[in-house]
């Protein structure tokens, strides 16, 4: 396996001060390397999102370092934090955070926007993101107008679009029937599997936890166990693909990059 | 986020709460419409004020009043003066002021590149008669050193030396006694006619003496052409008569004499200083109606101060309104952040949503000002005002305009920069919790 893309050396992360004072993370130490696919499972409250938003540069540590390539994310300047944040990093939120006054393809297509890519390619982009969610014939509904798996799903397109090279996924298929699950796990997989993204889950689906090749178990805001390869209780099950998204896999390409100007 | 984005996004975002955005620019709108129009105003009169310089510029004329500095006289209201029999070298006093005396004129005659000297008096005729024999009262003559600035609807002006005079347009009536409309009659059929002008001297015997019609005059809003005017010969007799009578002879005394310059354009810097040499003060055309001019641009300033301190206020709005909008976007800009919008981008976006506001209301009101400074001209110099010849109340400024669209747009942005940096500031993380 490759070098480690994100590291993490005793991170810690307290909310509040004085007698409301929590810590979330309590020193946590460990590595995601290139291309690997990690799952963080736990109970709930057991600091998975706030672990998640650091890795994410979405948030400070309150001590402790998060490295990317090697580097301590301290020592890079803002605006190369937006751009991570915009051109490497892909953000599944577990709120799903959508702009409920624009359309599902403005939403979508937000990162390029932002990123400078100029209208007709992002909309191009954006109806090929949804169209492999199955979701191409809501494009110019309303994000309100949409139903928790729809709004999940639509989550995803956004954080496939501009090809991030890690994609953190925040509970993405808390929402979705087993169905769309399917879907959901098929396209999170693919992009793992053909073009060596890394994965970053957090999952209470034991399912999808077990498809990762290493699994972070938290508990408290810390990491009380970690296990590799095939979980040993769904160890049988993955490995025989279902007849109904074989064919899909296919769609799994990127979705026309080409390279547009930055924010 | 590239410029057309940010910009398109920016405006896309004034129009989401309507009726806010829609007062925030009214309240700039109330400020722009009224700097528009106080600087046409100012304009619109500069520019019938130049034009009435531009009708008679090649007039080489220069005032020259006594007091070489105007400072002197006033210095009196700090306190009393000591009396310095030298003081003013031999300017009279009447009324308490300073007067020319004909050593004064003299003096004035003598100085290089004046050719002649006319000395300012004011004639108080009884009447005029007509050539039908019909008498009408002369309350007021024009003065001849005026005439220059005349516009006339027929004719010339009066020949210095001459016995000539020219009426206004308003007396043709009198000429003519089918008609009792002036407008009625044309200004050439009045041109070669005699008149006589009857004026008593200091014992109130009355004389008469004779003129011919040569000009007709239109008023000018500054009055001049609004009464008949004599040449200045005429003039002077009338002067004469009006101050003899007396045994003693009077020491004549002019508030202010005219004086014809060679090439005013090149000499005008070195006459004024002979004439400040002798105590005496040359003031061109130019200069007086740079006077004028000073005290419409004052009221202009005036004016446009007002509508400054209601931008001022109109400024606070827009603070006002984008903070809540910042507040209410709480979520949208920590999404924003964390899909990668850098803080600046974010400063910008917000900043521009004030320069849209800006931009709206400055054009908005700017048109208004311009279209209601253009109709009301148009309805008060075709109406109320149509007997002023040339009268211009509002022009068009284009480089006006802009600087004031310039002018709003800056203050905009700078309103705009306190809510920009409060959104510009927001921790994404922070910002997506907020519920
Ligand atoms: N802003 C905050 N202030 C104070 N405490 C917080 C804050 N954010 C999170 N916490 C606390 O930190 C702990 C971890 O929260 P976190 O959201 O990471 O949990 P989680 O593992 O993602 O849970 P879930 O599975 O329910 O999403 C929780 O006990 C939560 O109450
Ligand atoms: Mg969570």
């Amino acid at each position: 396996m490759s070098s480690p893309v994100l590291e993490t050396e005793n991170l810690v992360k307290v909310y509040g001060r004085g007698p409301a004072r929590f810590d979330a993370l309590k020193g946590l130490t460990f590595e995601i390397h290139q291309g690997e696919s990690v799952a963080i499972v736990g109970k709930s409250g057991s600091g998975k999102s706030t672990l998640m938003h650091l890795l994410a540069l979405l948030d400070a540590p309150s001590s402790g370092v998060v490295a990317l390539e090697g580097r301590p994310v301290t020592a890079l300047k803002p605006k190369e934090v937006s751009r991570l944040r915009n051109e490497t990093f892909g953000f599944v939120f577990q709120q799903f955070f959508l702009n409920p006054n624009q359309t599902v393809l403005e939403n979508v297509t937000l990162p390029l926007k932002i990123a400078g890519v100029s209208k007709s390619e992002r909309n191009q982009r954006g109806m090929d993101a949804l169209e492999q969610l199955e979701m191409a014939d809501k494009a110019t509904n309303k994000a309100t107008d949409l139903s928790g798996g729809q709004k999940q799903r639509v989550c995803i397109a956004r954080a496939l679009i501009n090809n991030p090279s890690v994609l953190f996924a925040d509970e993405p298929t808390g929402n979705l029937d087993s169905a769309t699950s399917e879907t959901v796990e098929e396209i999170l997989f693919g992009l793992h599997r053909e073009r060596g993204i890394t994965l970053v889950v957090v999952t209470h689906d034991d399912d999808l936890a077990a498809k990762c090749q290493r699994r972070l178990i938290m508990q408290d805001g810390m990491i009380v166990a970690e296990e590799t390869g095939a979980a040993p209780a769904s160890a049988a099950a993955p490995q025989v693909p279902t007849a109904a998204p074989q064919p899909r896999r296919r769609g799994l390409l990127p979705f026309g990059r080409r390279k547009g100007g930055r924010a | 986020m590239n410029v057309v984005d940010l910009t398109l996004t920016a405006f896309a975002n004034t129009l989401r709460s309507k009726l806010r955005t829609a007062l925030t620019v009214l309240a700039i709108v109330i400020g722009a419409f009224t700097l528009a129009l106080t600087t046409g105003l100012g304009a619109g009169i500069n520019q019938y004020v130049d034009d009435m310089v531009a009708g008679f510029g090649e007039e080489d004329q220069i005032y020259v009043m006594p007091g070489g500095d105007m400072e002197a006289g006033q210095a009196a209201t700090s306190g009393p003066q000591e009396y310095d029999p030298d003081a003013g070298g031999s300017s009279e006093q009447m009324w308490g002021q300073q007067m020319l005396s004909e050593e004064d004129i003299e003096t004035i005659e003598s100085i290089d590149g004046i050719t002649n000297v006319d000395p300012i008096v004011f004639v108080t005729a009884d009447y005029l008669e007509t050539p039908d024999g019909d008498q009408y009262a002369l309350n007021e003559l024009g003065l001849p050193a005026d005439a220059g600035a005349m516009e006339l609807a027929a004719g010339e002006r009066p020949d210095r030396d001459a016995m000539e005079i020219t009426v206004p347009e308003t007396w043709l009536a009198a000429f003519d006694d089918s008609t009792e409309a002036y407008e009625d009659v044309d200004p050439n059929s009045v041109l070669g006619e005699t008149v006589e002008i009857g004026i008593s001297n200091m014992l109130g015997e009355q004389s008469t003496l004779e003129a011919e019609i040569v000009g007709v005059s239109e008023q000018a809003i500054s009055g001049i052409g609004g009464a008949p005017m004599p040449s200045q010969a005429l003039n002077q007799e009338l002067y004469d008569i009006q101050t003899s009578g007396l045994e003693v002879e009077q020491e004549e005394a002019y508030i202010q004499a005219v004086a014809d310059v060679e090439n005013l354009a090149e000499n005008e810097a070195e006459i004024k200083a002979a004439l400040q040499e002798e105590g005496l003060a040359g003031m061109t055309l130019e200069d007086l109606l740079g006077v004028i001019q000073g005290i419409i641009d004052t009221v202009t300033w005036v004016l446009s101060g007002f509508a400054l301190i209601a931008l001022l206020a109109a400024s606070f709005g827009i603070v006002n309104t984008l903070l809540m909008s910042v507040q209410e976007r709480t979520r949208e800009i920590g999404l924003m952040k964390a899909l990668g919008m850098s803080s600046g981008k974010v400063f910008g976006l917000f900043s521009m949503e004030a320069v849209v506001i800006g931009v709206m209301g400055s054009i908005i009101g700017a048109g208004a000002g311009v279209i209601v400074g253009l109709v009301g001209n148009a309805w008060l110099t075709g109406g109320p005002l149509s007997n002023v010849a040339g009268l211009v109340l509002y022009a068009v400024d284009p480089l006006g305009l802009l600087g004031i669209c310039a002018l709003i747009i800056v203050i905009a942005f700078l309103a705009g920069t306190l809510p920009a940096s409060r959104a510009a500031k927001k921790d994404p993380i922070e910002a997506l919790r907020y519920e």
